[in-house]
């Protein structure tokens, strides 16, 4: 007549898709942070490579959250009721309310600002012709192939607001770039204020990065040790910055085929936060067991039944190599060894093993987790 | 024997450990009582310290906590208090998000996948199915009848335990058997009349 008690595990409340989730949300946020700084680092100069990093971290940002909840929403038994987040999701105590609200804010948040610096003949960083054709790879064909410019529109068109390649020739292609551009153009506010606008939105996406750690029980780490806050915090928010940061950047260098010294930096930038988030890994499975005892068993989980996921899918890959890739690749333009499109591959590849190391942290954070024992005499 | 709210505190069903012998008339009473699908089990007699020579099957449910975990993280406030201070799931308006089952200290939210049409009409007495949480509801409707709820009325061993903190106290004095909670759980399922549980 006994069974199996059937809470012996986290895994069996929340299964893969909570591990999406978590990870997506977190790349997004730090995918919206990294691009909202490489906006305001472009009214300091050379506007238009800041701008692209801006531009696709803002879309990094919406893809992010494209997917995540939407994998969420299939999880939960009732998902349409779920959507109505403004009526439902009333315990403001609870970490998932108050996540779905930093969601809200910040996929409009994302939403605006990408369609801002992305659409308009007046956008933001809009290159000058110069510009457009710097360090791109348009040399490789002849033809400058981004998203900005293009050459079969002339100069003027190109300076203004170019309809070739990018995100904009699929929309122009499909006939909705000129309205989204006089959209854009409508409502865009000045500089200043869009960009005071964007910080705002910032506060929303700097507040997903945490609830992507609070999420792991809502908060409350009583039950699960290997959720303490403590270690989950900065390894969320470091992986999330990182990660984000590396997509934007693998995501420029593939759409926009562009790989210049200031990509590079952006590159170096998000080895050292992935470098960062290793650090913070690898202090959750040193430490966490002496700080927090009743963790032991997950650690072990983590080093053993789930070495491969763990070690091999979110350390090594989703850490070790991008970090080398990004700093290799550098190392390698800078000596004139790599060529445009081998290095714009690199950074693509680094920016997909990111993301697949993401997801394998967030499930080995679901997988190798246990419940502390009962608080019950037995 | 109370079956409501008195000045002694809230009524709950709680486990007298020592008198079970596994026999799971508790499963059966209340299935039957509330029509509940297989799949559903408010109460389920589990496995404790299994594989251990500590091994013991013990029933366990939802205590309807003072300190109640699940109704802190519960997002859409599906879970609250009633004014007798028991627990409640309004299938209404959960979204079987699962934050309740990690909350939990005692593994009581169930999420039966049986699809029951009738759900939502079922509310405020749990949901039973379709995904969304489910647990004990104390048998309120039995208890206006004046009924202990279904579980502890046919446990032939009276290894459940029905009553407010005062009465549950006595129970387990008159039958020299120890509270089946430590000091922390004992806070979290009684709250501020835990003294009265683990002092005896």
């Amino acid at each position: 007549m006994a069974t199996e008690i059937a809470f012996e595990l986290p895994y069996t409340e929340w299964n893969w898709r909570i591990g999406v989730y978590v990870a997506m949300i977190g790349i997004a946020g730090g995918a919206y942070l990294t691009g909202y700084v490489a906006d305001l680092l472009s009214a300091r100069g050379n506007a238009s490579e800041h701008g692209r990093i801006a531009k696709y971290g803002y879309l990094v940002g919406l893809l992010g959250l494209a997917i995540g909840p939407p994998v969420l929403l299939s999880h939960l038994a009732t998902p349409f009721r779920a959507m109505l987040i403004p009526l439902t999701m009333t315990n403001l105590g609870s970490w998932m309310a108050i996540g779905a609200y930093m969601l809200l804010g910040f996929g409009l948040g994302s939403f605006l600002m990408f369609a801002w610096v992305a659409f308009g003949r007046n956008r933001p960083h809009s290159p000058t012709v110069a510009e457009g054709s710097e360090g791109t790879l348009a040399a490789d064909g002849g033809r400058d192939v981004s998203s900005d410019g293009g050459a079969e529109d002339g100069p003027a068109r190109a300076a203004t607001g170019g309809t070739t390649g990018g995100i904009r020739g699929i929309l122009n292609r499909i006939g909705l770039l000129d309205r989204l551009d006089a959209l854009a153009d409508y409502t865009r506010p000045s500089e200043p204020i869009r960009l005071a606008i964007g910080g705002v939105f910032a506060i929303f996406a700097a507040g997903v990065l945490v609830y992507s750690a609070m999420a792991y029980g809502s908060g409350a780490t009583e039950r699960v040790a290997l959720w303490d806050k403590t270690f989950l915090v900065p390894v969320q928010i470091l992986g999330g910055l990182g990660a984000g940061l590396a997509v934007s950047v693998g995501l420029t260098a593939v759409a926009d085929r562009s790989v210049t010294p200031t990509v590079q930096r952006y590159s170096l930038a998000a080895a050292g936060l992935l470098a960062a988030t290793l650090v913070a890994v690898l202090a959750t499975v040193t430490l966490l067991p002496e700080q927090v005892p009743a963790a032991e068993p997950a650690v072990e989980n983590m080093l053993t039944t789930h070495a491969t996921l763990f070690l091999g899918g979110a350390v090594f890959a989703g850490l070790v190599v991008p970090i080398l890739l990004s700093v290799g690749t550098v190392v390698g333009q800078r000596r004139d060894a790599l060529s445009g499109t081998a290095a714009a591959t690199s950074y693509a590849v680094a920016g997909l093993l990111v993301v697949a190391g993401k997801v394998a942290l967030a499930l080995t954070y679901l997988l190798a987790a246990e419940f502390t024992p009962m608080p019950l005499p037995i | 024997m109370s079956t409501h709210q008195s000045d002694g505190g809230t009524a709950r069903v709680i486990p007298n450990w020592e008198s079970c012998i596994d026999c799971g008339a508790c499963e059966v009473a209340c299935q039957r009582t509330w029509d509940l699908p297989p799949e559903s089990d408010r109460i389920q007699v589990v496995a404790l310290a299994h594989g251990t020579d500590d091994e013991t099957n013990k029933p366990m449910q939802c205590y309807n906590c003072a300190e109640a975990p699940c109704v802190e993280v519960c997002p859409t406030d599906a879970l609250r208090f009633r004014d007798n201070g028991t627990v409640r799931v309004d299938a209404g308006m959960c979204i079987g998000c699962h934050y309740c089952g990690v909350g939990c200290p005692f593994g009581a939210p169930q999420y039966p996948d049986a699809e029951v049409p009738e759900a939502e009409e079922a509310s405020p007495l749990g949901a039973r199915g379709n995904g969304l949480m489910d647990k004990c509801t104390t048998c309120e409707p039995r208890q206006e009848q004046d009924l202990e709820p279904a579980c502890s009325s046919e446990c032939p061993t009276d290894a459940l335990l029905f009553g407010t903190p005062d009465e549950l106290s006595e129970k387990l004095e008159e039958d020299h058997v120890s509270t089946p909670f430590n000091e922390e759980a004992a806070r979290i399922v009684f709250g501020d009349d835990a003294d009265e549980i683990v002092g005896e």
